[in-house]
C-alpha cells in the first residue's frame, strides 16, 4: 500500500524523497525518508527483493532541525569518472558528485592479526585475506595512489592508511612517510594497537615522522571486545596508548558503538579519553551494517542522535545534547562534533562559549572538524582570524587585563578535545543525495576516489578487491619489487 | 571575605553604582565573558529593536546609555539612521567616536558625555529614543523616561530592552552590589516598565519577550568563567569566580521560573498620532 505524505492513522510522514540501492542486487532504488513513531526511517521497494526498511535518526525533530546545517559542498580540483549509468554506479569521482575529499583513505592490505565478528573491510588473519583472497599494496601502489590524491585535492587535509591491519603491513612506515612528504597536514594510521603494544619500536617510529594514531577503542569491558573483535584486548588497548604517551604520538580513540553491546560505555571512553595525557579526542561510530555483520536488523541500529543521547546522559556534568553541532559536511544527520577545553577537572565545550553558527564556515566541508575548529578557537583570540573587526582586536588585548587569555592560549588549545560522532552509511541506509556531498573516500589503484559509503555499499569494495586479489603478497623486507 | 564581588574588585575602578556600570561595561575582561555581547541577543535582538520601532532611512535616532557605540554603529550602518549616543563613561565616548570614524560612519554618529537622567539635549530632536537594556541600571528611571519623552517629537517612539524582573520572588543571592552590575536588583517587571512608559506619556505598541537570549547570555558568562577557572593565572581567584559561578546558577533558576527575563518593548506618544496628522495636513 502506497502511504500518503501524511497518514495520521500510522503516525507517519514523508519527509522527503531521495534514491537508494536494493541491498541484495544494488540495482537503485526511489525511496523515501519519513518520520515514524518520533524516528526517521529510509524505506525502499525492490521489485525483485522486496521492501527494506532502515532507521536513519533516532530523533526526527532533531533530524529536522538540524537541516539548516546543510550547505552546498566546494567541488574537488578534478574528477575521474564519468556518469554513465548514474549515482551511485559511475563513483571516482563523476561529475555528478557535489563535494571535495577532505579525507582519503588508502586500504593497504586485507590481512589482520584479529579476526573481528563485524568487519566492514571483511579482512581477518585467515590466509584467505593474506593470499589468494586479499591483497597488500606496494608502496609503489601507495605512492601513486597519493599523487592522485594530491592532484585531485591541490592541498589534501587529512589522510588515513587503513586496512586490513595497516601496522603489520612491512612497509608502512616508508608509506606514511610517502604521504607526509607529500606535505598531507594531517596523516593518521587507523589501527587495532596491537602492534603499538607489542612492539616497543614502533610508537617512536611514528613519533619520529609526525604521524597521528587512529586506535581502536570499543569500550573497556571484556564482553565488549568480545563481541566486536573477537577476543579480549583491554591490556593491549591500554599498553599501546602508554607507549604513545611515551612517544609523544597524539592519539585519537575511534569507538565502534553497537546497540545492546557497549552503548552504556560511551560516557567513561570519553571520560578516559579526556583524562588520558595523549588522547586529543574520540570518533563514535554507530556499528554500520556493510561487510561481515551477521543478524542484525536495521530498523534497530543506532545512530547520531542515540550517541549524543547517551553522552549527554552519561556525562550530564560536561555535555548537552545541543554541545554538538552538526556538521555540513558530508551532511548533518552523518556527523556531529563538538570540541571542549579541559582543565583542573572541569570541561568546557566551545559551543557554549561562543555562538557557534558564527563559526559554522570554519566547520564546513570538512570531515576533520578538529583542525577548522581549533582556527575557530583561536579566531575567538586573534586579529588576524575574524576578518580584524573591533571584536578581535579587544580580544587581543585582554593582555592588558586582569584574565589575559592569550597568553594562556596555547595551553589551552593543548587541552582542548574533540568528540566526533560518524555514521557510515551501508547498503541499507545509503541515501544517494548524502552520498553526493560525502567528504571521505576510498583511493584506489588505479587512481579513482570512491565515497566511503558508496565503496561500502555499492560493490566497489568487492570489484577491487577481486582486481587486486593476489596481484602482490608485498614486497619482501627492505627488498626491491617489481611494478606491475 | 570574598563573594562574586571580588572577581570584579580586582577588574574595576571602586565608585557609586553608576559610574561602576559604566566602567564594568568599559572593561575587556567582561567584554570577554559575555562574548563581546553586552546585551542579551546580541545584534540579532538589537536589529529586532530597530524592527520593531520601525526605524527608517534618515531618522533621528538617540541611544541612550550608548556604551562604545557599537549598536549606534549597526544601527546606522542597517538601517541608514542617523544616531547621536549618550553616554556616562569618558572612555567609552571616545572610543565609541573612534570607532565610529575608523567605520567610515562619522558622518551618521556623534557620542556626547552625559546623563540620562538629564539629557544634553533640547526638546523633540529626536524621532527614536532607544535604551538597550540599560533602563534597569538607571536609579531614577521615572526621570530617565520622562528625559526620553521631552527630546522626542510628539508622535516620536521608543524602543527598550531590558531586563525583566520579579523582585520579591528573586532569590536573595541576586541582590547587592553585583546584582546590579548585571542588571538584576534594579529591574522592573514588564508591568513596571510599561507602567512606567505610560506615566512618561507613551502608549505601548509593540512588547516581544525573548527569555531565552537572556539564559544564552547567563549560561555563555558562566562557561567562560569555567574556563577561566582552568587558567594557572586564576588560580589566586578561585573562589571569587565559584562564588560569581554560583550566582550564576542562581540568575538561571530565576529565568527558568520566570522570575527573570528580557523584553523588546516599543511604545509612542500618547495622544501625537492625532496632533502630527494635524501637523503634517
Amino acid at each position: 500500500m502506497r502511504v500518503e505524505h501524511t497518514d495520521k492513522a500510522i503516525g507517519e510522514e514523508v519527509l522527503e524523497a531521495t534514491q537508494s540501492i536494493c541491498p541484495e542486487c544494488r540495482k537503485t532504488l526511489q525511496a523515501e525518508l519519513v518520520a515514524r513513531e518520533g524516528r526517521v526511517v529510509l524505506r525502499k521497494r525492490c521489485d525483485v527483493h522486496g521492501r527494506f526498511e532502515a532507521l536513519i535518526y533516532g530523533d526526527a525533530e532533531r533530524y529536522r532541525e538540524i537541516q539548516r546545517y546543510r550547505k552546498p559542498g566546494a567541488r574537488p580540483r578534478e574528477l575521474q569518472t564519468e556518469t554513465l549509468k548514474g549515482c551511485p554506479h559511475d563513483c571516482g569521482i563523476c561529475p555528478a558528485h557535489e563535494q571535495h575529499t577532505c579525507l582519503g583513505i588508502i586500504e593497504v592490505n586485507t590481512a589482520c592479526n584479529l579476526d573481528c565478528p563485524v568487519c566492514f573491510a571483511d579482512s581477518g588473519t585467515d590466509p584467505a585475506h593474506n593470499g589468494a583472497g586479499g591483497f597488500s599494496l606496494t608502496l609503489e601502489q601507495v605512492e601513486s595512489m597519493l599523487d592522485h590524491f594530491v592532484a585531485a585535492e591541490g592541498e589534501p587535509e587529512a589522510i588515513q592508511l587503513s586496512g586490513g591491519e595497516p601496522s603489520i603491513h612491512q612497509q608502512i612506515l616508508p608509506m606514511l612517510a610517502a604521504a607526509k612528504s607529500r606535505g598531507i597536514k594531517l596523516v593518521m594510521l587507523n589501527t587495532n594497537g596491537i602492534r603499538l603494544a607489542r612492539d616497543p619500536r614502533f610508537a617512536p617510529a611514528l613519533a619520529e615522522l609526525g604521524i597521528h594514531v587512529y586506535l581502536q577503542f570499543d569500550g573497556f569491558e571484556d564482553s565488549t571486545h568480545i563481541a566486536i573483535r573477537g577476543r579480549r584486548l583491554q591490556d593491549e588497548k591500554l599498553r599501546a596508548l602508554d607507549r604513545c604517551a611515551k612517544a609523544g604520538v597524539g592519539v585519537s580513540l575511534a569507538a565502534a558503538i553497537e546497540r545492546g553491546v557497549n552503548e552504556h560505555e560511551i560516557g567513561e571512553i570519553v571520560r578516559f579519553g579526556v583524562e588520558h595525557p595523549t588522547v586529543t579526542g574520540v570518533f563514535f561510530q554507530p556499528v554500520s551494517h556493510a561487510g561481515r555483520h551477521p543478524g542484525f536488523d536495521p530498523l534497530e541500529r543506532l545512530t547520531n542522535s542515540d550517541v549524543i543521547d547517551a553522552i549527554a546522559r552519561q556525562l550530564p556534568e560536561w555535555f548537552r545534547e545541543d554541545d554538538f553541532v552538526p556538521v555540513p559536511c558530508c551532511s548533518p544527520s552523518c556527523r556531529s562534533a563538538t570540541y571542549a577545553l579541559y582543565g583542573g577537572g572541569d570541561l568546557v565545550p566551545l559551543p557554549r562559549l561562543v555562538d557557534i553558527d558564527d563559526y559554522l564556515d570554519y566547520v564546513t566541508n570538512r570531515a576533520v572538524p578538529d583542525l577548522a575548529i581549533r582556527e575557530a578557537l583561536e579566531g575567538l583570540f586573534s586579529a588576524s582570524a575574524a576578518g580584524g573587526t573591533d571584536r578581535a582586536a579587544a580580544r587581543l588585548e585582554c593582555v592588558a587585563c586582569g584574565v589575559g587569555l592569550p597568553d594562556e592560549l596555547q595551553e589551552l588549545a593543548a587541552k582542548g578535545f574533540m568528540i566526533v560522532v560518524q555514521d557510515f552509511q551501508d547498503p541499507y541506509t545509503l541515501d544517494v543525495r548524502k552520498l553526493r556531498r560525502c567528504c571521505v573516500s576510498e583511493i584506489v589503484p588505479d587512481g579513482r576516489l570512491i565515497p566511503f559509503c558508496a565503496y561500502n555499499s555499492v560493490g566497489y569494495r568487492e570489484q577491487v578487491r577481486a582486481e587486486l586479489a593476489g596481484v602482490s603478497p608485498g614486497p619482501a623486507r627492505g627488498g626491491s619489487h617489481e611494478r606491475t | 571575605m570574598s563573594g562574586p564581588e571580588g572577581v570584579f574588585d580586582r577588574l574595576l575602578p571602586v565608585g557609586d553604582a553608576k559610574t561602576c556600570c559604566a566602567a564594568l561595561y568599559e572593561s575587556k575582561a567582561v567584554e570577554w565573558l559575555l562574548d563581546g555581547q553586552l546585551h542579551p541577543g546580541g545584534e540579532k535582538l538589537t536589529l529586532r529593536l530597530g524592527e520593531l520601532a520601525g526605524l527608517r532611512r534618515g531618522s533621528r535616532v538617540l541611544d541612550v546609555a550608548s556604551g562604545r557605540g557599537r549598536t549606534a554603529q549597526l544601527l546606522a550602518y542597517r538601517f541608514e539612521v542617523d544616531v547621536v549616543g549618550v553616554e556616562l563613561g569618558s572612555q567609552s565616548v571616545a572610543a565609541a567616536q573612534a570607532s565610529a570614524a575608523a567605520a567610515g560612519l562619522g558622518s551618521r554618529l556623534c557620542f556626547v558625555e552625559g546623563d540620562a537622567e538629564a539629557l544634553p539635549f533640547e526638546d523633540q530632536g529626536f524621532d527614536l529614543a532607544l535604551c538597550e537594556c540599560s533602563l534597569c541600571l538607571f536609579p531614577g528611571k521615572r526621570r530617565a523616561a520622562a528625559e526620553m519623552a521631552r527630546v522626542l517629537r510628539p508622535d516620536g517612539v521608543v524602543a527598550i530592552a531590558d531586563v525583566t524582573a520579579d523582585a520579591a520572588a528573586l532569590p536573595a543571592e541576586l541582590q547587592g552590589a553585583m546584582a546590579r552590575v548585571a542588571c538584576v536588583a534594579d529591574a522592573l517587571p514588564l508591568e513596571g516598565y510599561e507602567r512606567l512608559l505610560r506615566e512618561a506619556g507613551f502608549e505601548v505598541v509593540a512588547r516581544e519577550r525573548r527569555d531565552e537570549a537572556l539564559a544564552r547570555m547567563v549560561q555563555r558568562a558562566a562557561a567562560r568563567l569555567r574556563v577561566v577557572r582552568m587558567l594557572p593565572r586564576a588560580a589566586g581567584m578561585t573562589a571569587e569566580v565559584t562564588a560569581a559561578l554560583e550566582l550564576m546558577t542562581h540568575a538561571e533558576g530565576a529565568i527558568e521560573r520566570g522570575e527573570l527575563g528580557y523584553v523588546l518593548l516599543v511604545a509612542r506618544r500618547r495622544g501625537s498620532a492625532e496632533r502630527s496628522r494635524r501637523s503634517n495636513g
